[in-house]
């Protein structure tokens, strides 16, 4: 076997430099950017064209007798979920408009009215029946997920209990009390941990986006290395190549250059979200929008970021050296599909498992996967992310994926030296593997 | 001193491809691989370049075993013409000049060399795809040359090509001989093999029937090729028939062909002509050119082939 220098870096600056040029790259990336900046300004772009304003309500208070004010509760609520602080007085943070605002509704039928013509979100009119019990009617949204409404729904339970509670005969300042938060407090098994209720908040979109950022990686630019290989059988350049470098050459630098194309499209991407992220501030300011505000990532130490770059790169190496061997396999590029079939049903098995596993992170068989090469890129970058596994199982996934991706290397370029030779309408694996050899 | 391949066997499945198949190129000259399609030169040369491992047999250049040469030794031009279409002739070029460490400067000189002397100088930034056939083709001695290989080995080179450049590449042909390269192609074209090539193999269901220098292998036939012609009617033969072992193998317009054994003196007929006062106005001696003799070694087979197929077909019909 000879070296794997510097014909696989030949290799891979042609497939980059193809790949990169080529005007079906440069559309879907300019795209993808664009679409990402897009995303991080909708909140404020959406804002700023009133879809997002703060909700308005009017109470028409019919039963009289309540102890507490039914506007001050109900703009209580409002303005805990709009992120505000619970104090009316505090100060707005970017102009009046953005407080939620609650009003007593002095004519119930022009604010009904104003409900329907969209000036108002909800009218909540609030009566006694004859067994004493308030009854609550809103006029609003009939979606029984749309914000305002549940907000408004909670309010009412509150209102409802504290007025019983009055005709039980309990004081307000009684009532206060049984309404008061229990103590209650959390204590991680892991001591060092110290991540708030915030922080895991970011975490759990982290681990989100890590697992689809490594599953699209792998099908997506995985995907390229089979084409591209397929691509130099049926238009029979292989000949050529496969006389000028050794099969694991050319195999390595393929899945090199495919993966230094794709990496390229990630750092467009998050460099657009990113600007997205800036902006936003100054434009939503700009338009007088109140900015929602972006969500706090959680601080990572460099020791994690370098185990998830680790993850994601041998494990990217471990599916695209795969793929390349599924295409020296194929006769005609339409066919990469269909036979990396089994490929993309393990990524795809990967990929499931681990958002089955983000809801539950500290069961046994999570923890189990997470070592498992062809799933850990996925399962313990999120686990990282999550709970705590200790620095011996992140390393010994690590180890056994590297161990993985080696044995697959040495697999695939059998395949390769073989399939790129063999032209026909089904080529069997085991037929490929009889007429394969040793690479030299 | 020479590529030998020394008893090459290879089998795909139940196919055999290559069968105990030998013979040796001295170093410096040209080589003709004679064989019908699929008679296994391909293999031959797959092995030769260590893309395939043969099942038994070796092969060796300047007494050093294939396995154990580097790849810049061989420059290889394949049967199915392939490039990267969507890449620039220049850029392609110096990519497979790379992979076999040329450095970039160099390759380019070369590459530049080559264009003006396959008359194509103004191509270096043109797609591949936007070449015709016999230019793509060109690109292709290019690189499989770049690298300065001692063996050159070609799988068909002329075919597809119009005659004008056949004759450039023939005359790239003779370049590289004349730098001291060894070259190996395989053909169809025999007047192209007796133009260039010191000798040949002919291989035939994986087995090299008949090997050597080109003029060893005429004088093997065992006969020589007389064409004969006379004022008189060409029609009346019959005296020339009437001679043992002497046979009329094609009738021209002007002349005919004979074949004559071995045993017998060629010279015989001409005074056998004049005795009759036959008016002579051609007598030749040959050697019997080398589409007689691939036809007659591997001709037999070709037409049972033909009846196989044709019994096949009618079979095929019949249902």
């Amino acid at each position: 076997m000879s070296g794997l220098f510097p014909n696989t870096l030949h290799v891979a600056r042609r497939e980059y430099l193809v790949r990169v040029r080529g005007r079906s790259f440069v559309i879907t990336t300019a795209m993808l950017a664009l679409a990402v900046v897009g995303v991080t300004l909708a909140p404020t772009i959406l804002g700023a064209l009133g879809v997002a304003d703060p909700p308005q309500v009017a109470v028409d208070v019919q039963a009289d007798d309540l102890v507490a004010d039914p506007v001050v509760t109900l703009q209580a609520a409002l303005l805990i979920t709009a992120g505000g602080g619970a104090d009316p007085d505090e100060a707005p943070r970017a102009g009046e408009d953005a407080r939620p605002r609650v009003i007593r509704a002095k004519d119930p039928e022009a604010a009904a009215r104003q409900v329907r013509d969209g000036e108002l979100d909800g009218l909540l009119t609030i009566t006694r029946d004859e067994d004493g019990e308030l009854a609550f009617e809103y006029l609003g949204s009939a979606s029984p997920t749309n914000q305002t409404r549940l907000i408004v729904t909670q309010a009412a339970t509150a209102m409802a209990i504290g007025d019983r509670l009055v005709r039980m005969g309990i004081g307000p300042e009684e009532s206060a009390q049984i309404f008061q938060p229990p103590i209650f407090t959390a204590v991680a098994v892991d001591p060092d941990d110290s991540r708030d209720e915030e922080d895991f908040g970011g975490a759990f979109i982290l681990a989100y986006a890590v697992v689809i950022l490594t599953f699209v990686a792998i099908l997506t630019y995985g995907n390229w290395v089979a084409q591209s290989v397929a691509e130099e059988k049926s238009n029979r350049v292989m000949e050529l190549l496969i006389t000028a470098a050794t099969p694991r050459q050319l195999l390595v630098g393929k899945v090199l250059g495919s993966g230094a194309a794709g990496l390229s499209q990630y750092v467009v991407i998050v460099v657009a979200a990113a600007v997205g992220f800036l902006v936003s501030e100054p434009v939503s300011r700009a338009l007088g929008v109140s900015g929602q505000a972006p969500i706090s990532l959680p601080d990572l130490e460099p020791s994690m970021i370098l185990s998830f770059g680790a993850f994601f790169l041998l494990g990217f190496g471990l599916y695209a050296t795969l793929y390349a061997a599924v295409g020296s396999m194929v006769t005609r590029v339409e066919d990469v599909q269909q036979a990396a079939g089994p490929l993309i049903f393990l990524a795809m098995a990967g990929y499931f498992a681990s958002f089955a596993g983000l809801n539950e992170p500290d069961s046994q068989w999570v923890a189990a996967l997470s070592l498992v090469p062809f799933f850990s890129p996925y399962l313990m970058p999120a686990r990282m992310l999550l709970t705590s596994p200790t620095v011996g199982e992140v390393l010994l996934a690590l180890v056994l994926l590297a161990a993985t991706l080696t044995v697959a290397l040495w697999i695939a370029s059998r395949i390769y030296s073989a399939g790129v030779l063999l032209y026909g309408q089904r080529i069997g694996l085991r037929s490929v593997w009889r007429a394969s050899r040793v690479s030299r | 001193m020479s590529l030998v391949v020394d008893s090459i066997s290879k089998r795909f499945g139940d196919v055999v491809a290559l069968d105990d198949a030998a013979f040796s190129v001295a170093p410096g000259t040209i080589f003709g691989l004679l064989g019908a399609n699929g008679a296994g030169k391909t293999t031959a040369m797959r092995i030769v370049l260590d893309i395939l491992r043969a099942d038994a047999g070796r092969v060796t250049w300047n007494g050093t075993e294939n396995t154990a040469l580097p790849r810049r030794t061989w420059g290889y031009l394949p049967e199915e013409r392939g490039l990267y279409p969507k890449m620039l002739v220049g850029e392609q070029l110096e990519f497979f000049a790379a992979l076999y460490g040329v450095p970039r400067a160099a390759a380019r000189a070369e590459i530049g060399d080559w264009l003006e002397r396959f008359r194509i100088p103004d191509y270096l930034d043109r797609k591949v795809e936007e070449l015709s056939k016999g230019n793509q083709q060109k690109i292709q001695f290019i690189a499989s040359i770049l690298h300065d290989p001692e063996v050159l080995i070609m799988d068909e080179p002329f075919s597809g090509l119009d005659p004008l450049n056949v004759r450039l590449l023939k005359e790239a042909f003779l370049e590289m001989k004349g730098r001291g390269k060894t070259l190996i192609f395989s053909t169809h074209q025999m007047e192209t093999v007796e133009e260039l090539c010191e000798s040949i193999a002919i291989v035939d269901r994986g087995r090299v029937i008949v090997s050597g220098s080109v003029r060893d292998v005429r004088r093997a036939m065992g006969r020589r090729v007389v064409r004969l012609a006379t004022d008189g009617d060409t029609n009346d033969l019959g005296w020339l028939e009437a001679m043992p072992g002497v046979s009329v193998t094609a009738r021209r317009e002007d002349y005919v062909e004979l074949h004559v054994p071995a045993e017998r003196d060629p010279a015989s007929i001409l005074r056998t002509a004049i005795e009759r006062d036959e008016r002579v106005t051609l007598f030749e001696i040959a050697d019997p050119s080398l589409e007689e003799i691939f036809v007659e070694h591997v001709g037999r087979r070709a037409i049972s082939d033909e009846e196989e197929h044709l019994a096949a077909s009618g079979r095929e019909a019949g249902r």
